[in-house]
């Protein structure tokens, strides 16, 4: 009932605020708006495409119907024989050719036979390429529909403006974890030692609620309230990314659920523990000021962590020990197309055991009268 | 003679200090005894007061009775529970009020009444019962919504009053109960107190006012470096005069004049 209690008022204080809902929710949006316009800025190309594909092999009964698929939308093909192979990938790099198309022998043949079977298709493409992801897409799906019966292999090329965006991905999970790190700062500060340095939190000890629950009627609370700010920022980013990456398909589009949901789980996980760990430090402090000087060097500890996490992509699984960092690396490995299961698992139960820990360290610091009421 | 409600035995604290503080008070010493040996015993039903001069030890002595900090030696009972071995149990019977805990200002006086009545465990019919006879009592009701940030200084000081009683305590702690307050709610919170004698709680007070301890306390400890120089009904204090009485044990004790 006192534990209900303590995380009500907290819910209470928060929801019935207006400027701490705005101050929480209005970075998602921004960053939304703000990518959305840099994207718009940087990819405002037409909406048509000239399409150039190198093709090798006879596959012209599958050309044409591609060919018309392609021209109902307003765009050009133009399709030229292979002749030089480094030539051609050298211009799918740069961007001055789509795609290269390569079909096994007798691909006409095995098209226009019903029973036929064993055809292979090779698409070389550029992913980060608009034009390249839209063709390699609809080839692709083409494909599927005539009935499966080929086997397709890709070869993504990436350009040096692909590298680029390669690198944002990689720097996704730090603009995740300095927006989560933000939320948590911005509600726990003030709602721990704010209420310490105002005394209302002495208030609340000289009732008989138990520190424990004092200390997790603050923690409880604020990673929820903190897991709406980091998904509002989260939402921003990952709304976004796609027009500012110029990518039609939409930059998590090709995730499972699965992905999804380790994702979701990893952040989730993380939140409680920043939230405990800047709980700690506020409780320790005698005031918000000293607080949030503290937290800052926290601040620059996880984005350091970050920043080491996205250049140097070979850590291993010996990370799932490290809170932060254990998120980072994961959530880098999903972004990248992987699925660390067990990783993202034992990650997950670490954060959760590490917050148990920074809560009884709270409890005591709570019952620690040279913390609590030191001058 | 009354029941035994508050039970003191030899209480002793002492603090740390800083070198800022060392070097602000010339002294070589790394330890301050703020309360030395403190013996005494309030009644059910009466007003104790504490009475001594500022560092006399009396806002720790209180703070030692409200759990908020524990003795380094000896031990106190409220209403028979130890202030050392069940601080939750002597929370839940005592009231706590002194300059130091404040009321988040956001909240409304409803809200905070019935957040530290669940803080106290009390019944939630009960809680409200409770509410509206305080509130009426107190003349709380008109601004029960309104937000404690925009209260009055009278009426914040009755709201926080009435807080600290919302769980119907035996014993109601007062640290300087008046100091700060302009004489109008310094009224307010003597007229609280008075009160709260009537409604048979008994009431431990620290002040170093002697009109305060000579209009409210039935029995009077005075309180020099943390020891009880002299301890017993007001009027056997006092003898007619109790700043006289104070400043005549005052020199007995230290040897000085003021």
């Amino acid at each position: 009932m006192k534990l209900i209690a303590l995380i009500k008022k907290e819910f209470h204080r928060f929801f019935h605020d207006p400027r701490l809902i705005i101050t929480m929710l209005l970075p998602g949006l921004v960053i939304f708006l703000l990518y959305t316009v840099m994207g718009e800025a940087i990819h405002a190309e037409p909406e048509k495409q000239d399409y150039k594909v190198y093709v090798k092999g006879e596959a012209t009964a599958f050309t044409s119907v591609l060919q018309t698929a392609l021209e109902e939308d307003g765009n050009t093909v133009e399709w030229l024989p292979l002749e030089d192979e480094e030539a051609a990938k050298k211009a799918v790099e740069e961007g001055e050719a789509t795609a290269i198309l390569y079909f096994s022998e007798n691909f006409n043949d095995i098209i226009s036979d019903p029973s036929g079977t064993g055809g292979e298709v090779a698409i070389v493409y550029d992913p980060m390429d608009e034009a390249g992801s839209a063709f390699y897409a609809l080839s692709t799906a083409l494909l599927q529909q005539i009935g499966m019966r080929f086997s397709v292999r890709s070869e993504p090329l990436i350009s040096e403006e692909g590298i680029g965006r390669q690198i944002m991905q990689q720097l996704l999970p730090l603009i995740i974890v300095c927006f989560v790190f933000s939320a948590c700062m911005s509600v726990t500060l003030e709602s721990v030692a704010g209420e310490k340095e105002r005394g209302t939190l002495s208030t609340i000890l000289v009732t008989s609620a138990k520190r424990l629950h004092i200390a997790l009627g603050k923690i409880i609370p604020l990673a929820c309230i903190s897991m709406l700010g980091a998904l509002s920022s989260f939402l921003g980013v990952a709304l976004s990314m796609p027009r500012l990456m110029g990518i039609s398909m939409g930059f998590l589009g090709g995730y499972s659920v699965g992905s999804y949901f380790l994702l979701l789980f990893l952040i989730v996980s993380f939140v409680p523990f920043i939230v405990a760990m800047i709980s700690v430090v506020s409780t320790a402090a005698r005031s918000v000021k000293e607080a949030s000087a503290y937290t800052s060097v926290l601040m620059i500890f996880v984005i350091v962590l970050s920043l080491v996490t996205a250049f140097l992509p070979t850590i291993g699984n010996w990370a799932v020990a490290i809170p932060v960092l254990n998120a980072l690396v994961f959530m880098q490995q999903l972004l990248a197309g992987g699925l660390p299961v067990w990783q993202s698992l034992v990650s997950i139960g670490m954060n959760l055991f590490y917050t148990a820990g920074l809560v009884l360290l709270m409890t005591k610091m709570l019952s620690s009268e040279k913390i609590m009421f030191g001058k | 003679m009354s029941e035994e409600i508050v039970r003191a035995e030899g209480l002793r604290k002492s603090f740390t200090l800083s070198r800022k503080q060392q070097k602000i008070e010339k002294t070589g010493e790394t330890k301050r005894v703020a309360v030395n040996g403190l013996s005494f015993s309030a009644y059910r039903g009466e007003i104790y007061g504490l009475l001594g001069p500022n560092g006399a030890g009396k806002t720790t002595t209180l703070r030692m009775l409200s759990t908020l900090i524990r003795p380094d030696a000896g031990d106190a009972f409220i209403c028979g529970h130890s202030i050392v071995k069940e601080p939750e149990r002597v929370r839940d019977e005592i009231g706590f009020l002194t300059s130091e805990l404040k009321l988040e200002g956001f909240f409304t006086t409803d809200y905070l009444f019935d957040f530290f009545g669940a803080m106290h465990g009390v019944e939630k019919g009960t809680l409200q019962k409770r509410k509206r006879e305080l509130f009426q009592r107190f003349g709380i009701d008109r601004f029960a919504q309104v937000q404690v940030k925009n209260l009055s200084t009278g009426m914040l000081q009755k709201v926080s009053l009435v807080i600290s009683i919302v769980h119907d305590p035996s014993v109601v702690i007062f640290d300087e109960p008046t100091n700060g307050l302009d004489v109008l709610t310094a009224r307010v919170v003597t007229d609280f107190l008075a009160e709260l004698k009537g409604m048979g709680k008994s009431i431990l007070l620290s002040t170093h006012i002697f009109s305060l301890v000579e209009k409210l306390c039935d029995r009077v400890g005075i309180i020099f470096d943390g020891r009880m120089a002299a301890e017993g009904p007001l009027e056997e204090i006092a003898g007619g005069d109790l700043e006289k009485s104070f400043f005549d044990l005052f020199y007995a004790i230290k040897g000085e004049t003021v």
